[in-house]
């Protein structure tokens, strides 16, 4: 047996080549693997990244008929109690409180129908992560203090209430040559020099007119990044029923845009600091409307659903499944799709091994021939092929672990991102990124299938090789 | 308050501004005293129609309006026939709408004004008058122009820091001898121009001068405006606050 | 010619190697066809379901309606225009719409709801607002005949008071809900259906009367006979008022949606909006979804409408969607390439170890005074059959499971299956058939094999007969 061991080993290293192609192929296997599976992962808490830790966190809680109209008098009852309930539950990471009413937002040019939306600045950034998706250079998000009403805009809301404008004058068409804006598009750009225009539109239309196709390719997007004004603190105002019905308003000055490329969110929800909606619509300062909760892991959203709601018998508590139904189907949709290429990549990599081992023991056919006629056992003779795939299979598999580690450690943090191709003036913004992700446990038992593999698909050739009548092997060329 | 007179000179003149010929008036007094003149009798009665004017179509509303002092206000649409007999009521801050066809009282809810009223161009808040034209701004005297053969002064309002309004600044136009609003630009914060009233065909209704006439331009849309033509106009006629109920909507004629 | 010839017997001589050789890189185009198909088929599925429920590839707008979706921009119903438009050759149906906001109010309370004005029949190639009509209803007369029945289980019943006053527009979903499994169904569903049959009214072109989504309903306690006004701002700033019987009750999947719509027939919400004739929108279902079949439509389309209107494309209509779209496309992209990773080396692997194998056979030849150019060119020839040979047999066997998949998608089963059925949806995963992708899977497979053909050739080159012969 010992001899068997050293003979395996020393084989092993005697074809390099050889050895080089089945460690290679294992590694490759597992890296594609478990990058496949990490892949997968990262796509799936991409899809529900945006709504989830922008828009809706994972709970909801409420007064049960609170959705139905928005009734501004539907305030959560025991406010405190709930809170600390709440708060205690395990799995909760974090929460915080909301008044909602719907009203109208108001410039001097144009009005809009808005849901306004009371947060409380540093518990909201604990819960979602809207706030850093603000336009730099429009605010801090509540962050200064100020003595006015400050209001959190979407950027579509923005561009429609004309507090966002498109604007080409002087100063601008200075940056766009700076920029490398060649002069014969500036040239064609002059006569807007000190217009105004009256929405995104118009001022894409009317850009649109003047430029070749390639030139609006070429700069659109630059074009349409300088012409791009705001006001910082430009006024706003919001108007809405209060707790006795009665009209009620205030101005507010502009603290900030977020762009999330959600246009109707972006139009509906404005958000201002919770003590100052409840001054102006008469609720108290320690009422509210709504508990938005995040959890530690999304896994356990079901679970901890079903404990709130065992502990707040008396309110409406809904997870994001249940917000957004058809975020979550869509979801599980597309995981049932992801495991199905998971099953083909799988495949394709038993296969490749398979193949690969078959071709390595043809290969030694006349070797293995030879130890057959000067007398070595069958068995032995298969027991030293098997060591032998143990042995590579092994090695293979823990190349393939670093590699695999070392590559998902890269793309984890930054994430794989493909620049969007810009359209021009019609640039979609952000590119969505894709966060490969890992558990443990998949990890090592995908490697483990792939050693596995590599292993059990030597038998066969194993076998087959034995089989061959030691003369016709070494007459083989 | 500013004013490019000499300090006792104000002073003096300020105790005789009630007599309306006052040469030497600070702006913020010609903006009230017209102000005063335009919303601050104790009631109104009057009939007026509104064109609505589009680049592709135009409409003419007919309508009685009573009102007391600036809370309580009712309407009584009295043409066309689709909208005949419809009520509009307001009280303070509350907005109230009755419809004949379907015979439904309404609260009507901020939401329903973001079209204007009836499709024009007077907005929410024009409607409910939230803000003061006195209080909310600071008021400059700039100059004198001709406006209608009449001499107006020519007064340029800056909005206050915390006031509620969303206007940058107004320039109004009062005339000298009767102090009507002839004119008024009124102009957003980066200074742009959005909305200009011009007052015109100056009549006597009742036992005054105003003008009849009143246009309302959007600055940055074509072809669109807003025309409202008093036809009559009482002032401070008795009428009972319980006129201005829901109740009086169903039945005032 | 002669070349060819020695290259093919060549193949013959080691049947073993050959077919080994060319399994790898029949798997490799095997594998990347099948993967290629479904992805381009599941992601087409999954995004054609939704936006053929609401707002269809392309609708004809008034050409100010995207930005200032008001009553004013709506535009007049020609029927000689959808003659000609339901000409085009892609053009499956036209369904016109007129959509808006209302107040809706029983008295007491007002709420602010979404006004569909649709043609029901034309609804069928979109939305299917007639699959969106309530079918069965947990009422409390409903619950309390079903708690009646002996024969059916405890554990049914003991579920009815947390679905009490649930409305269903299918089976399936009652049957989830009440945790009955597909076995138990034939003999519990027919009678627990028959205990809670809503008797909903039909909607009718033609027939004022409007059907109300069933949270709002519930919230405004409305139900079928009652009477609901609807208020709103008409055409041209004039006043919409209306108050129609509650026909019937629909339910849609989403919440948020469902609490605030009312279907009206079409003309009936011309005439409230005062703008008979009118449409906001004009969806059109097509034929071929494709998107160079799209683009195409609209043009012609485009040509065929005033100017004062103009063609939507979906992808303006559905900015969310879109970007989800990129996004999956390219973890898509991610996956293939791992595929192609992984078949890449099943190719050079198994391509190595055959030089591996045959270097003494290479010694031989070279020995005995074969040109190492010949040789080369030899070994290029059969590696050439082995390819074709390879990927011809992939294809082949690719192409027959794709053209069944085709006609037999991948069903998914059970609970998830049932909740997509509420969506209308169907939870599948659906092949795409053999099309363009395919030249593409075949050339990059061609290429792997090209580039490894580089390695046995460079040995050759490189061969040291002395070394070789001893191998």
């Amino acid at each position: 047996m010992d001899m068997i061991w050293k003979t395996a080993w020393l084989n092993v290293w005697r074809n390099k080549v050889r050895s080089l192609v089945v460690i290679v192929s294992v590694s490759i296997g597992i890296f594609g693997g478990v990058f496949a599976v990490a892949v997968m992962n990262g796509a799936i808490e991409q899809r529900v990244d945006a709504a989830l830790n922008d828009e809706i966190a994972h709970i909801h809680v409420n007064d049960p008929a609170f959705r139905d109209n928005y009734d501004i008098k539907l305030l959560v009852p025991h406010p405190q109690q709930v809170l600390g309930t709440v708060r205690e539950t395990p799995g909760v990471e974090s929460l915080t409180s909301r008044i909602l009413l719907t009203g109208m937002a108001n410039t001097a040019a144009k009005s809009a129908g808005v849901q306004i939306l009371g947060i409380d600045p540093p518990e909201e950034k604990e819960v979602l992560q809207l706030y850093k998706t603000t336009i730099p250079g429009t605010g801090d998000f509540f962050g200064e203090d100020s003595r006015h009403y400050l209001a959190y805009i979407g950027h579509e809301l923005a561009k429609e209430l004309n507090i966002v404008r498109f604007q080409i004058d002087q100063e601008v068409l200075d940056s766009l040559a700076a920029k490398g804006v060649p002069g014969e598009v500036l040239k064609k750009l002059s006569p807007f020099s000190g217009q105004r225009f009256k929405s995104e539109k118009s001022f894409k239309k009317e850009v649109k007119a003047v430029l070749s196709i390639k030139e609006q390719h070429a700069f659109g997007a630059v074009i349409r990044g300088e012409a791009w004004t705001f006001r910082a603190r430009s006024k706003m105002t919001l108007t809405f029923l209060d707790r006795e019905g009665m009209q009620t308003g205030a101005v507010f000055r502009i603290a900030g845009i977020y762009d999330i490329k959600n246009s109707m969110y972006e139009m509906s929800q404005v958000l201002v600091k919770k003590e100052d909606l409840a001054e102006l619509a008469g609720i108290g300062r320690n009422d509210y409307h709504q508990l938005i909760i995040r959890l530690d892991d999304l896994e356990s959203t079901e679970e901890v659903s079903a404990t709130l709601r065992a502990h707040l018998p008396g309110l409406e508590v809904l997870n994001w499944k249940e917000l957004q139904p058809d975020l979550a189907m869509m979801t599980e949709m597309v995981q049932k799709f992801y495991a199905i290429f998971m099953v083909i990549i799988l495949a394709a990599l038993a296969f490749g091994i398979v193949n690969t081992m078959l071709m390595v023991v043809l290969e030694r056919t006349k070797e293995l021939g030879m130890l057959t006629a000067i007398g070595m056992n069958k068995k032995r003779v298969f027991n030293m092929i098997m060591l032998e795939s143990v042995f590579l299979s092994l090695v293979g598999g823990v190349a393939g672990m670093i590699i695999s580690q070392i590559v998902i450690g890269a793309t984890a943090r930054k994430g794989i991102n493909f620049a969007s191709y810009a359209e021009g003036l019609e640039a979609m913004g952000y590119p969505a990124h894709i966060y490969p992700a890992i558990s443990t446990s998949f990890f090592i038992t995908v490697t483990v299938l792939i050693i596995l593999t590599g292993v059990l698909s030597s038998i066969y050739p194993a076998l087959k090789a034995l089989k061959l009548d030691p003369a016709e092997a070494l007459r083989t060329e | 308050m500013k004013t490019k007179h000499s300090f006792p000179a104000f002073i003096l003149l300020s105790v005789i501004s009630c007599s309306m010929t006052g040469q030497e008036l600070s702006p913020k007094e010609i903006i009230r005293i017209a102000d005063e003149k335009f919303n601050g009798e104790k009631t109104s009665t009057s009939i007026m129609a509104m064109t609505i004017v589009r680049p592709t179509w135009e409409r003419t509303i007919e309508f009685k309006n009573w009102t007391s002092g600036k809370e309580y206000a009712l309407t009584l649409i009295t043409a066309p026939a689709r909208d005949k007999g419809q009520t509009f009521l307001k009280r303070q801050n509350e907005m109230w709408n009755w419809n004949p066809t379907i015979s439904r009282l309404i609260k009507l809810p901020p939401s329903m004004m973001s079209q204007g009223w009836m499709g024009s161009d007077y907005t929410n808040d024009d409607i409910l008058k939230e803000s003061s034209v006195l209080n909310d701004y600071t008021h400059e005297l700039v100059g004198e122009e001709e406006m209608e053969g009449r001499l107006c002064y020519k007064i340029k309002l800056v909005a206050r820091e915390d006031a509620a309004v969303i206007w940058g600044h107004q320039i109004r136009w009062i005339d000298k001898k009767d102090f009507l609003f002839l004119k008024s630009e009124l102009y957003d914060e980066d200074g742009y121009l959005v909305r200009t009233e011009t007052g015109s065909e100056i009549k006597r209704m009742d036992d005054r001068l105003i003008p009849t006439r009143i246009e309302l331009v959007p600055a940055e849309e074509e072809g669109q405006m807003t025309i409202i033509e008093m036809k009559e106009m009482k002032f401070n006629e008795a009428i009972q606050e319980s006129f201005f109920s829901q109740q009086n909507m169903k039945r005032v004629r | 010619m002669n070349n060819l010839k020695l290259a093919w017997r060549n193949l013959w001589r080691n049947r073993r190697r050959t077919l080994i050789t060319s399994a790898s890189i029949f798997f490799a185009v095997f594998f990347a066809l099948l993967m290629r198909s479904l992805q381009l088929g599941s992601y087409d599925h999954m995004y054609k379901n939704a936006i053929e429920s609401y707002t269809g590839y392309l609708q004809v707008q008034h050409k100010d309606f995207w930005d200032e979706k008001i009553v004013d921009n709506t535009f007049p119903y020609e029927p000689e225009l959808e003659q000609q438009i339901l000409k085009d050759a892609n053009v499956e149906a036209a369904i016109p719409r007129f959509e808006s906001f209302a107040l809706a109010s029983n008295g007491p309370q007002t709420k602010g709801v979404l006004v569909m004005g649709v043609d029901p029949e034309k609804e069928k190639y979109l939305s299917g607002v007639l699959d969106r009509m309530v079918k069965y209803h947990l009422s409390p007369e409903a619950i309390k005949k079903i708690k009646l029945d002996a024969g059916i289980p405890d554990k049914v019943k003991e579920l009815l008071s947390l679905f009490e006053n649930s409305a269903y527009t299918n089976a399936g979903r009652l049957q989830l809900d009440l945790g009955i499994s597909d076995q138990e169904a034939p003999g519990l569903m027919p009678d627990i259906e028959r205990y809670c049959r809503f008797d909903n009214g039909r909607i009718q072109m033609g027939e004022p009367g409007v059907w109300v989504g069933h949270k709002l309903s519930q919230y405004l306690k409305l139900g079928r006979g009652d009477t609901i006004v609807l208020i709103s701002q008409g055409y041209h700033g004039s006043t919409a008022a209306g108050k129609y019987e509650i026909k019937g009750i629909v339910k849609l999947p989403l919440p948020d949606i469902d609490n605030k719509i009312i279907y009206l027939p079409l003309d009936i919400c011309q005439t409230l909006f005062n703008a008979d004739g009118n449409l906001t929108s004009l969806a059109l279902a097509v034929k071929d979804n494709r998107d160079k079949a799209i683009s195409g439509t609209l043009e012609r389309i485009q040509g065929l409408i005033p100017g004062d209107q103009k063609v939507m494309e979906w992808r303006e209509m559905n900015d969310v969607m879109v970007s989800q779209m990129e996004a999956d496309n390219k973890s898509g992209m991610i996956m293939l390439g791992i595929l192609y990773l992984v078949i890449a080396f099943g190719v050079f692997g198994t391509v190595l170890m055959l030089t591996a194998e045959r270097r003494r056979e290479f010694g031989v030849l070279v020995a005995i005074g074969m040109q190492k150019k010949k040789l080369a060119s030899i070994m290029t020839l059969e590696m050439f059959l082995i390819g074709l040979l390879g990927i011809l047999a992939g294809a082949l066997v690719a192409s027959v499971l794709i053209l069944y998949g085709v006609d037999h998608p991948l069903i998914f089963k059970g609970e998830m299956a049932k909740m997509f059925e509420d969506y209308g949806f169907e939870p599948k995963m659906a092949f795409w058939p053999i099309d363009t992708y395919y030249i593409w899977q075949m050339v990059i497979v061609g290429i792997m094999v090209l580039i490894a053909i580089g390695y046995p050739l460079r040995k050759i080159f490189r061969l040291k007969v002395v070394n070789a012969l001893k191998a």
